[in-house]
């Protein structure tokens, strides 16, 4: 069954066609075929769950925040700002993306949020400099996934629920800074490095009169950061909240006090905000109708039971973790993964001899790396709808990021100490 | 699981180890000891086939045939069911709430047959433990919940209820309650103890108040087609198994919520401090709570609060 | 074929309407929400999420037509833009079939889920909405998707020259519009 399902999609998907049909249609033909005693009302009530979490409506606001800005003055300002002091640096604009990226996903809880709020205007400005679109995207889209091991990381709070008791999820966060710290640095690295190698032009050192002079300019965009920010860490109000917040704070900068924009245009940048929220949540709409047929055919169970086998060792089921955790995350949501696989893996490892944090870092970070890697990542189609880049576009840079991404996967594996030593 | 014998899908709303999915795991042992490895009982945790109102609606659908369910999911569909949220209306102790639980009829016929209007039959009702107050504030009396944003789940009866306290509730996932609580977007909650040390709630929150001013209470529930069809072999093997599981699921979640009470108690890193109410304070709370009954009774209740009146005479003999 | 593009530019302003509506909606709401509970300290928008979670649905549903209709829907073209303009041609007409055809027989199973969701009776639970105005926009956006993707494979087979995805979406594979590709590339 699990054959079948995977050959219907990976046909379709092959042959172009919209990702929706293979999301949605292959989950209904799974469920006439094996199933054929279920109506399919049972996946189209699926379709409504995907999209009625009430953490997933920051993303349309984000995107209608950020269109305004981008329409506006707002994120012009913002960058030149950025720009005045990391753009005679090698690799200062790239770097400062991931970390713009690292931080606000985190912050926001929502990586898709982050592609489009962080990830759109500074990808406009990468291009500009210097940098290619596709490696852009991918700094952007991995960035964005590692925010889940920043606190306040929702998977860690998942994680910690499914685990069982005694996992704490203070300790899960304090863990996961060590390994997040080392993978912006990573990144940081691979940015100088690529930017060295591909000769990005560098812009003239920005004197202290000009970087004054773009902080006035910059003085109210800057409220934006320091409003969302502050307003979510002194618990004024949730991510969610934070995003309305942003696109009223937008709506105030452009159409009251820059008066950039009309307000007839409102509309308009609503409408393009709409149809990106559309083509994406449709596809998280597939996403649910699709992890509903694996959860009820016990797929995910029945394979990792047999993987396990009597009295795995430590390192084998952590290396099991990451492959599970990993490929999981290539199709089906994180939080759904992590909430299905963790109370079979945590007994296991616990058994071994893991330290149940320590296993809460390797899963937050596979399901991070997981939901990054094609074929099915939603930031990958948050990207492919916002930036309007085909989706062998989004994903062409992905690679090297993978690549620096698994090697610290097996790091962490090996040295528990990574995860464990601030504790 | 292809054709070996015939197999039961029982779906929780929690994950291992957690009461519910512990429940349906003894349920699927003695069901299959029962039928000599017959049948078999597949429990499902959590997450897998969506929300806790998806998982209603696989059971109406007949994609699984029992559910541990918690009628606060069912309460747009089934009101009545909302009563379980109403607070003090069951005695203070657990187990009598239990006993009353077992044997009363305005719950085991008469809201059995509102639930049956709906493909749901549930077989029994039982208390996964008493509610549990946590905050920084340190609720002692009513006055303490002036204006605290207190976060419940999105209903009306709920809001009405912390309302009458002088709250300020907020509806909020519990996904987002944690991060919530640290950050003071919303200040209290509750829970019973074993959820609240499950997710870790009592890292962020300074106190819990032993307020047990209700109990979750899950019932165990069956497709009502499918339960119909059963031959009345199965069907008394079922009957008698979830009558067997009453006192079964009372001392697992006692052992669980005693446990977590005692863990809580020594966990010097987040030191929580446990209230414990006084009878007068318990009584002031009473009496702030009583008119969310008549709320209960005009804007939820379609039976005109028969159910309610029904149950609270049977309450009030137990008591007595 | 008047009246067509008439009903046609009907549908199209409608769907727009629709899509930015909701995004104000949804922002309304949550905002209205923080300063009702931080300012005023009072739960009064306790139906916001509800109001929004209507909004997303009707959005995300409402958009498969118009998204069908700008080319927005994402895809992995990875083989296809290796592929001859010929065998994109017809691998396009017939993409577009087989998805109005499954988008239809959509359409058709949610239309059977929206009848028991009314037969139900179930309700929302802060407006006591009935919840099959909800679900309804689901398969009448399966059938504006389904009649989208149809009308897209009528544009493939008239134009003989090109090979059509949507308004805004241009085949860069297309030899003529190669230098607009470069074009697009430089501006951004
Ligand atoms: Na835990
Ligand atoms: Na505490």
């Amino acid at each position: 069954m699990l054959f079948t399902l995977m050959a219907i999609m990976v046909v379709l998907l092959l042959l172009n066609f919209p990702m929706m049909i293979p999301l949605i249609a292959a989950p209904v033909i799974i469920l006439l075929i094996f199933f054929p005693s279920l109506g399919p009302d049972i996946l189209m009530d699926q379709l409504l769950t995907g999209i009625e979490s009430p953490v997933l409506l920051c993303v349309p606001m984000f995107i209608f925040a950020a269109d305004i800005m981008t329409s506006g003055r707002t994120s012009n300002r913002l960058l030149d700002f950025i720009g005045a002091f990391v753009g005679h640096i090698r690799g200062g604009y790239a770097v400062t993306t991931a970390a713009a990226c690292t931080l606000f996903g985190a912050i926001s809880g929502s990586t898709q949020a982050t592609v489009v709020a962080i990830g759109r205007p500074m990808r406009e400005r990468l291009l500009k400099v210097g940098y290619k679109d596709s490696s852009a995207i991918a700094l952007i889209i991995n960035s964005s996934d590692v925010a889940l091991l920043v606190p306040p990381s929702i998977g860690m709070i998942i994680y910690a629920l499914a685990a069982g008791s005694g996992v704490s999820v203070g300790d899960l966060f304090i863990a996961g800074i060590i390994p997040g710290l080392i993978v912006f640095l990573s990144f940081a690295i691979y940015s100088y490095i690529y930017a060295r190698v591909k000769n990005i032009p560098l812009a003239d050192r920005v004197n202290w009169g000009d970087r004054v002079r773009f902080l006035g300019k910059a003085i109210l965009p800057l409220g934006f950061p320091v409003l969302i920010i502050g307003g979510i860490y002194t618990g004024a109000f949730t991510p969610v909240e934070a995003a309305g917040i942003s696109v009223l704070y937008a709506f105030i900068l452009e159409f009251v006090i820059y008066r950039s924009i009309h307000i007839k245009q409102l509309p308009k940048i609503a409408l393009s905000t709409g149809l990106v929220t559309s083509a994406v949540f449709v596809l998280v709409a597939g996403g649910q109708a699709f992890t509903w047929v694996l959860g009820y055919a016990r797929i995910p169970q029945q394979i990792t039971e047999a993987v396990l086998g009597n009295d795995p060792s430590a390192t084998y089921v952590l290396i099991m973790v990451s492959i599970f955790f990993f490929v999981g995350c290539m199709f089906v949501d994180p939080i759904v993964v992590i909430l299905i696989l963790t109370p079979i893996f945590a007994p296991a490892a616990a058994n071994a001899g893991v330290d149940l944090i320590h296993l809460g870092i390797i899963v937050t970070f596979q399901a991070a790396l997981g939901s990054a890697t094609p074929p099915f990542g939603v930031d990958i189609f948050t990207a492919s709808a916002v930036f309007n880049k085909s989706y062998l576009d989004v994903i062409r840079g992905t690679p090297p990021f993978i690549i620096m991404l698994l090697i610290i996967g097996a790091l962490l594996i090996a040295f528990p100490s990574l995860s464990l030593m601030l504790l | 699981g292809e054709e070996e014998g015939t197999t039961w899908k029982f779906i929780t709303e929690e994950v291992d180890g957690q009461v519910q999915y512990e429940y349906a795991e003894e349920f699927a042992n003695r069901i299959s000891d029962k039928t000599d490895g017959e049948v078999t009982v597949e429990p499902y945790e959590y997450g897998g086939l969506g929300s806790e109102v998806d998982q209603v609606q696989s059971l109406q659908d007949g994609a699984v045939e029992l559910a541990v369910m918690s009628p606060g999911f069912t309460g747009n569909m089934v009101k009545e069911g909302q009563i379980f949220a109403l607070h003090f209306l069951f005695p203070d102790s657990v187990e009598t709430t239990q006993e009353i639980l077992n044997t009363s009829e305005a719950l085991n016929t008469d809201l059995r047959e509102r639930y049956e209007e709906h493909d749901i039959t549930p077989l029994s009702f039982w208390t996964e433990g008493a509610m549990q107050w946590t905050s920084n504030a340190g609720i002692q009396e009513p006055a303490d919940f002036e204006g605290l944003k207190m976060r419940v789940q999105e209903s009306p009866l709920m809001m009405a209820s912390y309302e009458a306290y002088g709250a300020a509730p907020q509806a909020l996932s519990w996904s987002e309650l944690y991060t919530g609580l640290d950050r003071g977007t919303v200040e209290g909650q509750e829970n019973p103890i074993f959820f609240i040390y499950d997710a870790a709630f009592h890292e962020v929150q300074d106190t819990m108040t032993i307020s047990n001013h209700n109990n979750y209470v899950a019932m165990t529930t069956v497709n009502t087609e499918w339960y119909n069809d059963l031959s009345d072999e199965y069907k008394e093997i079922v009957d008698e198994t979830v009558a067997e599981m009453q006192d079964w699921v009372f001392e697992e979640q006692n052992t669980q919520n005693e446990d977590f009470l005692t863990q809580m108690q020594e966990d010097t890193e987040h030191p929580t401090e446990i209230i414990e109410l006084t009878e007068e304070q318990r009584a002031a709370f009473r009496e702030a709570a009583l008119p969310v009954r008549d709320f209960y009774v005009n804007e939820v209740s379609e039976v005109d609060g028969a159910i309610y009146n029904k149950l609270l005479e049977e309450i009030q003999a137990a008591t007595e | 074929m008047k009246i067509f593009s008439i009903i046609d530019k009907v549908i199209m302003k409608l769907e727009e309407f629709i899509l930015s509506f909701a995004v104000i909606v949804i922002s309304v709401m949550t905002v209205s929400n923080v300063i009702a509970r931080e300012v005023f300290n009072s739960s009064f928008f306790s139906f916001n999420l509800e109001v929004s979670k209507f909004a997303i649905v009707i959005a995300t549903f409402m958009g498969i037509g118009y998204a069908a209709r700008k080319g927005r829907h994402i895809s992995m073209s990875a083989f296809y833009d290796f592929a001859s303009f010929k065998v994109r041609k017809i691998m396009m007409i017939c993409i577009n079939l087989i998805t109005a055809i499954i988008l239809l027989v959509l359409a058709y199973f949610s239309l059977d889920y929206v009848i028991s969701e009314y037969q139900t009776g179930a309700v929302t639970p802060s407006l006591q909405i009935p919840q099959y105005l909800m679900v309804i926009f689901i398969p009448i956006g399966f059938l504006m998707g389904g009649i989208q993707f149809l009308r897209n494979m009528w544009i493939n087979i008239r134009d003989k020259d090109n090979v059509y995805i949507g308004i805004d979406a241009v085949d860069y594979n297309d030899k003529k519009n190669e230098e607009i590709a470069q074009q697009d590339l430089n501006n951004v």
